[in-house]
C-alpha cells in the first residue's frame, strides 16, 4: 500500500515537473541549443556584418552556438516570412533593417508577414540617418535654394534614390517642400551616385556611410541631414531643420525581432544580453565604421519606434498618392 | 615615367613581402576551387570571407579577396571547358568552343591557352591600369542610361552571332531567354511579373539554374542516351600542352581579346559581363573559316578567355579611383575598405599609396601565381577526364546540385536547375542552342531597366537614343551587325528561290 501510494506520488511529481519545465520555466535553461539568426539578405551586406557580429560575441558569452542563416530574396521578405513562422521558442530571431520592417510592409498590400502582429520587439541595434545630396555643378547650397529651384523648373529636376527605403524620404520632402522633382529609381548605392557623380540626375538621398569618400572628393555637395542634430562626421551639413523643414526626420535602422509568441522572459534575457553586447568597445568601433549610430533600446521603446513610423510613413503614402501594390 | 616606376616599386615592395605573397596564394587557390566548383562562386566566397578580414591588416584583406575574384575566373574556365558548365556569365563562351576542345581529346591546349591568355590579358589590364586608370574613370562616367542600353542591344545582336546553326532558330532563343528574364519584379512599379504566386521568383530566376541546368544538366541527360561502348572524351588524350599551331592561331585572338575586355571592364555595371561576349563575336566574324566555329576553335577560347580577365581586372578601375564599385564584387571590395577604415575614392593614392600600389602590383603576382597553379594542374584535369563517364557525372551532378542550393540556401533553385535540364535537352533535340537564350537572359532585364530610366530622364523622349553621340555610334555598330548577320543568309534563301 505504502508502496503503491509513493510510486503513484512520484509519478505525479515526475509529470508536475516536467510539465513546469515545458512552459514558463523554459526560461531558465534558455539557451540549451543552438541559436539562429536569420538574415534576410545575402552574405557580406551591412546586416550580415551586423548579425555575425552579434552572432559571435553571443556565442562567447553563452556558450551555445549561434549561427547566421542568410535566406535573401524579395527585398527581406522570403527571411522576414520564415522568421514570422518559426517556432516562438527563442531559438530563433531575426535581425532585419528598417526597409523589410516598415517601408516593405507600407508599399505592399499582400505580404505573408506583420510587422507589428507577428514579431516580438527585442531591440534596435543601429540607426543611420540619410543626407540629401545635390550634384556641385548645380548653383544650390542649401535646402532653401533647392527648394526654389525646383519651384522655378516644376517637373525637369531628377532624384536618384538606392531603394525604395530613400524613395519615401524624396516622396516625403516633395510632400512637404510642396516641389516636383521626378523619382529614378537606381538598384542600389553605386549606380545611383554614379548618376549624380555624372549629372544624370541632380538630387539624391543616401546614407553617410556610401557617400561621405564622394562628399569629401567633391563629387556631391550635401545639403541637409535628416536628424535632429548634426552629424559628428559631417559636421558643416545642417539638419533639415536648419535647412526650413523642421522636424522632418529619417533614418534606416536595424532591429532584432523574435516571433511573436515568443515568451518574454526569454525576449529580455535576449534584450539584456544584445544591449551588453552593443556597448562593448569592440562592437562599438566595428559597427561606427560601417557609419551606425548604436541604439540598444528596450523591446517597448523598439515597440513604440516601429509604430511611429509605420504611421509616419504611411501619411507620406497617403500625401504623395503612392500606390500600393499587391 | 619616374612617377610610375616609383610607384611600381613601391607597390612590388609590398605585394612581394612574405606574409602578403601567402595571402595571395591563398585568395588565388580558394579562388580557383570556388571557381571550378559549379554554383558557387566568388561573390558568395568574398562575402563570407569578408568578415575574416576584419581583422587582417588592410593590404592582406584586399590582396587577397582580390586574389579570389580572379582566380575564380581562371577556375570557371576549367568546368566550363571540362564538363560545359559556366562558373558564371563569362564562361558561357567558353563552355562552347572550349568543350568542343575537350571531347576532341584537347582539354590540354584548351585550358593552357585559356591560361596563358589570360595571364597576357591580366598583366597588360594590370599595366593599363597603372597608366591611364583616372582619365578611363572619365571615359566610363559619359555612360549614361541610354549609352547603356545601347551596348546591350549591340549584345543581343552579337548573341544572335554566337549562335552557328539556323539565324531563325537563335533569334528565337534569344526571344525566349529574355522572356524568361521578364519573371520577377518589375523595379520601377514593384509589380511581380510572371512569378505565379511563389515568393521564390519574387527576384527572378537568377542566373545559376538556367546555366548548369541547360549547360550542365542537359549535357549530361545527352550523355546518357549515347551507347555503352562510345565515351564522351576520347580516350586518346592529346598534346597536354599548346602546340605551335595553336599559339599561332591564337596569337592575334588574344590580342583583341584583351583590348575588349579592357575597355568594357571599365564600365560599371555590365561592361565585363560583355566583354566574352564580344570578343567571341569579333572572332567569329573575323575567321578565315567560320564554320569552325562550334566544333572547337581555339580562337573561340583564346579570346573570350583574354576579355574575360581583362575585364575582371580594368573593373577595379571606377573602384579604385573613383570608389564607384562597378559590379557587386567590387562593392563588397568596398565594403572590406571602409571596414578597415579606408574610404575608398581618388585620395586612396594620396593617403595609402602602399595599399593602392601594393594591391596593383599583388594583381599582377596573382594572375602569375595563378598560371603557375593552374598549367600543371592540367595533367590532373585531362586524367580525370578519363574516369569512366558512368562514375564521372554522377559526381558532377552532385556538385552542381550542392552549388546551386548554396547560391540561396534554396532547393527551389536546385528544383529549377533541373526542370532547366530537362528543357536543355529538349532544346538538343530540337538543334536549339542554349547560349543565345542565356544572353538574352540576362541582357533582357538590363535592357529593359536602362531603357525605362532612360525614357524616364528624357521624360518619354525616344530621339534621345540617337542625339546622344555614343549611343548613336553604338547602334550603328549593332545595326551594322545585324545586317552583317542577315544578309547572307536572306541572299542565299533568294538564290535557292531563284534557281528553282
Amino acid at each position: 500500500m505504502k508502496k503503491c501510494f509513493l510510486s503513484i506520488a512520484s509519478l505525479a511529481l515526475y509529470c508536475a515537473v516536467v510539465t513546469l519545465s515545458a512552459s514558463g520555466a523554459l526560461a531558465l535553461n534558455y539557451p540549451n541549443k543552438p541559436i539562429r539568426i536569420i538574415v534576410p539578405f545575402s552574405p557580406g551586406g551591412p546586416n550580415d556584418i551586423r548579425a555575425r557580429l552579434v552572432a559571435e560575441k553571443l556565442t562567447e558569452s553563452w556558450k551555445q552556438q549561434v549561427i547566421v542563416d542568410n535566406r535573401p530574396g524579395a527585398d527581406g521578405a522570403i527571411g522576414m516570412e520564415l522568421a514570422a513562422k518559426a517556432a516562438p521558442d527563442g531559438y530563433t530571431i531575426v535581425l532585419s533593417p528598417s526597409g523589410s520592417l516598415i517601408v516593405t510592409p507600407s508599399l505592399y498590400t499582400k505580404l505573408r508577414y506583420d510587422p507589428v502582429r507577428d514579431f516580438a520587439p527585442i531591440t534596435q541595434l543601429t540607426n543611420s540617418a540619410i543626407i540629401m545630396m545635390v550634384n556641385p555643378a548645380l548653383p544650390v547650397r542649401s535646402v532653401k535654394e533647392l527648394i526654389a529651384l525646383a519651384k522655378a523648373k516644376p517637373g525637369q529636376l531628377n532624384y536618384a534614390t538606392p531603394s525604395s527605403p530613400f524613395y519615401l524620404v524624396g516622396e516625403m520632402f516633395k510632400v512637404r517642400a510642396g516641389v516636383d522633382i521626378a523619382y529614378i529609381p537606381y538598384k542600389g548605392s553605386a549606380p545611383s551616385m554614379t548618376a549624380l557623380i555624372s549629372g544624370e540626375v541632380a538630387v539624391m538621398f543616401d546614407t553617410p556611410l556610401m557617400s561621405l569618400p564622394h562628399v569629401k572628393a567633391g563629387r556631391a555637395r550635401a545639403i541637409a541631414i535628416c536628424s535632429p542634430k548634426r552629424s559628428a562626421a559631417m559636421a558643416d551639413v545642417p539638419t533639415m531643420t536648419e535647412g526650413g523643414l523642421p522636424g522632418f526626420e529619417a533614418g534606416v535602422f536595424s532591429v532584432v525581432l523574435a516571433p511573436a509568441k515568443t515568451p518574454p522572459e526569454i525576449v529580455q534575457k535576449l534584450n539584456v544580453e544584445i544591449v551588453r553586447i552593443l556597448h562593448m568597445p569592440a562592437v562599438q568601433h566595428r559597427l561606427t565604421s560601417i557609419g551606425d549610430d548604436i541604439v540598444g533600446s528596450k523591446p517597448a521603446e523598439l515597440s513604440a519606434h516601429i509604430k511611429a513610423e509605420l504611421e509616419k510613413y504611411a501619411k507620406v503614402i497617403k500625401a504623395a498618392g503612392i500606390p500600393r501594390i499587391e | 615615367m619616374t612617377d610610375i616606376i616609383h610607384n611600381l616599386t613601391l607597390g612590388f615592395g609590398v605585394a612581394l613581402k612574405p606574409l602578403y605573397l601567402l595571402y595571395c596564394l591563398l585568395g588565388c587557390l580558394l579562388g580557383t576551387l570556388v571557381g571550378v566548383l559549379p554554383g558557387i562562386g566568388a561573390l558568395a566566397t568574398i562575402a563570407m570571407l569578408l568578415p575574416v578580414t576584419f581583422n587582417l591588416p588592410p593590404e592582406a584583406a584586399l590582396i587577397m579577396l582580390a586574389g579570389i575574384y580572379y582566380g575564380a575566373q581562371y577556375g570557371g574556365s576549367t568546368t566550363s571547358i571540362l564538363v560545359n558548365i559556366p562558373g558564371e556569365v563569362a564562361s558561357v563562351v567558353t563552355c562552347i568552343e572550349g568543350y568542343q576542345m575537350a571531347r576532341q581529346g584537347r582539354a590540354g591546349p584548351a585550358l593552357g591557352i585559356a591560361a596563358l591568355g589570360s595571364f597576357f590579358a591580366g598583366s597588360v589590364a594590370t599595366f593599363i591600369i597603372v597608366l591611364f586608370g583616372p582619365p578611363l574613370t572619365e571615359v566610363a562616367l559619359r555612360f549614361g542610361q541610354a549609352e547603356y542600353f545601347s551596348l546591350m542591344l549591340l549584345g543581343l545582336v552579337g548573341a544572335v552571332v554566337l549562335a552557328h546553326g539556323s539565324l531563325l532558330k537563335a533569334f528565337a532563343m534569344v526571344f525566349l531567354g529574355l522572356l524568361f528574364g521578364l519573371v520577377g519584379t518589375d523595379i520601377y512599379t514593384g509589380i511581380t511579373r510572371y512569378n505565379f504566386g511563389m515568393r521564390e521568383l519574387f527576384d527572378g530566376i537568377g542566373f545559376v539554374p538556367p546555366a548548369i541546368g541547360l549547360f550542365g544538366f542537359a549535357e549530361i541527360i545527352a550523355n546518357m542516351e549515347l551507347k555503352e561502348t562510345v565515351n564522351v572524351f576520347t580516350t586518346k588524350v592529346q598534346k597536354l600542352m599548346p602546340t605551335r599551331e595553336d599559339f599561332q592561331a591564337s596569337w592575334k585572338a588574344i590580342l583583341r581579346g584583351t583590348a575588349v575586355g579592357s575597355f568594357l571592364g571599365i564600365l560599371p555595371g555590365g561592361g565585363a559581363l560583355l566583354s566574352s561576349f564580344v570578343a567571341y563575336t569579333v572572332e567569329k566574324k573575323l575567321a578565315v573559316d567560320p564554320s569552325r566555329f562550334g566544333k572547337g576553335a581555339i580562337e573561340g577560347v583564346a579570346g573570350p578567355e583574354a576579355a574575360n580577365n581583362a575585364g575582371a581586372q580594368t573593373s577595379f578601375i571606377p573602384m579604385l579611383t573613383l570608389g564607384i564599385p562597378g559590379n557587386a564584387v567590387m562593392a563588397l571590395m568596398v565594403g572590406a575598405m571602409m571596414i578597415q577604415g579606408i574610404t575608398p575614392g581618388p585620395r586612396v593614392m594620396i593617403e595609402r599609396p602602399e595599399l593602392f600600389w601594393g594591391l596593383i602590383a599583388s594583381m599582377w603576382v596573382g594572375n602569375l601565381m595563378l598560371v603557375v597553379l593552374n598549367l600543371p594542374m592540367i595533367g590532373i584535369w585531362t586524367r580525370l577526364l578519363t574516369i569512366p563517364y558512368r562514375f564521372l557525372f554522377p559526381a558532377i551532378l552532385l556538385f552542381c546540385c550542392i552549388g546551386t542550393y548554396s547560391v540561396n540556401n534554396s532547393t527551389f533553385d536546385v528544383l529549377m536547375a533541373v526542370g532547366f535540364g530537362l528543357l536543355g535537352y529538349l532544346f538538343r533535340k530540337l538543334d536549339c542552342e542554349p547560349a543565345p537564350l542565356i544572353l538574352g537572359f540576362i541582357l533582357g532585364p538590363m535592357m529593359e531597366e536602362n531603357l525605362r530610366r532612360t525614357m524616364l530622364l528624357s521624360r518619354g523622349d525616344p530621339t534621345v537614343f540617337l542625339t546622344r553621340p555614343i549611343s548613336l555610334g553604338i547602334l550603328l555598330v549593332a545595326v551594322f551587325l545585324l545586317l552583317l548577320t542577315v544578309l547572307p543568309v536572306i541572299r542565299r534563301t533568294r538564290g535557292v528561290v531563284f534557281k528553282e
